[in-house]
């Protein structure tokens, strides 16, 4: 089964606080547990994640940042059951939820996977050929077999909520990209999953529109719902944060449970470089 | 031309266009069967199966139809096994039609973005499920515009049929022919009948294709 080496110290983290403590976490009281994640491509040189560990408690809401081929989206779809994955194993509730399998093999979803893992991604995926309510509603009536009146009336309390309940009818193509994202949360979330996944769900939007798509993953997280979010956004992870992890070169380079101090003083060289990045000096421009 | 000629011989094409209707419609029922067939087992890459829908393909689009129509007429009974011509013309447009939709939706299929699939998987759709709810519809409606060309192409080469001695709208016309030698007034009619059947075709495809353009912006 894991074929990686069980003496490795489980977090990559370089003696941040709150950090050290991981092997000692168990899994329980975590909503969401990845113990020694590997996930490595056949013709590959390096691992994309190598040895990632982590916890998410219930109702956390964990920020995964890095830059560009870092292995922070791998990391969701690997959760999410998208990629095999060679190494390690993740758990939800105490349950195993995902292990490596033999010839990297995926096994088929179910309808049980449908609670557990609900994700968003950055292209817009709304299906095309159903409208915005039929987009909601084919999920919890096809995979979960509820029934229908409820799950209708379930939808259209999300669709207020998100602020779309005027849309109900409208096919995807009619709407903005905001607004399709809108929907694709409403689309996850009536299936009541136990962790939300957004992997960069405003990176392909208009800066207005950013907006709108923020403030619900924001009520959203007040509402208790575990989440992990994948971002660029650095003034949305500050606000919604309640743990940041900084993904380099397949590895967790630094993590703390205190976000504005990760922002405002990273100790490791590798996160203020990448913080830097986002930040511009007006030094800089010759007079 | 003489109007008193067509008037008088045009219901002997109203049911030769019967004739035309059952042979390609059972045809192209059975041609976009066949299609969906092959394009599942390309999809689901299904080892042995996926060489013999490739020959099959080859095979099928690089014969004429005639030949494969002679070859079920004329061929099989030396086999045992003899069907009447109805049979064999609809099987032979199966035949024909069978590889040109499973290009046709193919183009379809491979159109799909993957990340359709995925959210499928996420929200637990099992594999068929993403296959009926979510590949097909926009498989289809992607492949309309191939599907209808290939449709109005199959009903126009049932005229082929002729040649097995069914009495399609080609037959008739060129019996009528030999009776008459009213040769321009015959395949006037002819075009006519064609016409008749292609156009409401031509603009039921039109239609669907506006109807299930979810692509559009």
């Amino acid at each position: 089964m894991t074929d990686i080496n069980a003496t490795t110290t489980g977090s990559a983290s370089l003696g941040v606080a709150g950090a050290a403590e991981h092997p000692a976490v168990t899994a329980q009281g975590a909503a969401l547990s990845v113990r020694h994640l590997v996930k490595q491509y056949d013709n590959a040189s390096a691992p994309v994640l190598n040895d990632i560990s982590f916890d998410v408690p219930a109702g956390q809401v964990f920020v995964i940042l890095g830059p560009s081929g870092s292995g922070k989206s791998t990391l969701l779809r690997t959760i999410a059951g998208l990629e095999p994955i060679q190494g390690g194993e993740i758990t939800m509730g105490g349950e195993l939820l995902r292990q490596a399998q033999s010839a990297g093999k995926l096994r088929s979803a179910s309808a049980s996977d449908s609670t557990k893992v609900g994700m968003v991604f950055q292209s817009y995926d709304l299906f095309p050929n159903k409208t915005v309510l039929g987009n909601i509603m084919l999920a919890p009536v096809l995979v979960q077999k509820r029934d229908k009146a409820s799950v209708q009336a379930e939808a259209l309390r999300l669709l207020e909520r998100v602020g779309l309940a005027d849309r109900k009818d409208a096919w995807p193509h009619e709407l903005s990209g905001g607004q399709r994202q809108r929907v694709a949360i409403c689309r996850a979330l009536i299936e009541h999953p136990q962790v939300m996944l957004f992997d960069e769900v405003t990176a392909a939007l208009d800066p207005e529109m950013v907006r709108e798509v923020l403030d619900v993953i924001l009520e959203l997280a007040n509402s208790g719902q575990t989440m992990l979010i994948v971002t660029h956004e650095m003034a949305f992870a500050r606000a919604v944060a309640d743990h940041v992890v900084l993904l380099a070169n397949g590895s967790i380079v630094e993590e703390s449970d205190h976000p504005q101090e990760f922002f405002d003083h990273p100790h490791t060289e590798r996160a203020q470089q990448f913080l830097a990045t986002f930040t511009y000096d007006r030094g800089q421009r010759q007079s | 031309m003489d109007f008193g000629f067509m008037m008088h011989y045009a219901p002997y094409f109203v049911n030769a266009a019967y004739m035309t209707v059952f042979i390609s419609f059972f045809g192209l029922v059975l041609s976009l069967v066949l299609g969906l067939i092959c394009v599942a087992v390309q999809m689901a890459n299904v080892p042995v199966a996926r060489q013999i829908v490739r020959a099959y393909v080859e095979l099928s689009r690089n014969t004429p139809l005639l030949v494969q129509l002679y070859f079920l007429y004329f061929g099989l009974p030396k086999l045992g096994v003899s069907w009447s011509a109805e049979t064999c013309a609809i099987v032979g447009l199966a035949f024909l039609g069978g590889s040109y939709m499973t290009e046709a939706l193919r183009g379809g299929f491979e159109a799909v973005p993957r990340v359709q699939l995925e959210s499928a998987r996420v929200l637990g759709f099992s594999p068929v499920q993403t296959f009926l709810h979510v590949t097909v519809p926009q498989a289809l409606s992607t492949a309309i515009p191939a599907v209808v060309a290939n449709v109005i192409f199959l009903v126009k080469e049932s005229s082929v049929v002729s040649a097995i001695a069914l009495a399609d709208v080609m037959y008739v016309t060129k019996d009528l022919m030999g009776q008459t030698y009213d040769t321009y007034e015959s395949l006037t009619l002819l075009v006519i009948t064609y016409l008749v059947i292609l156009l409401p075709i031509s603009i039921v495809g039109t239609v669907l294709e506006r109807r299930f353009d979810y692509a559009r912006r």
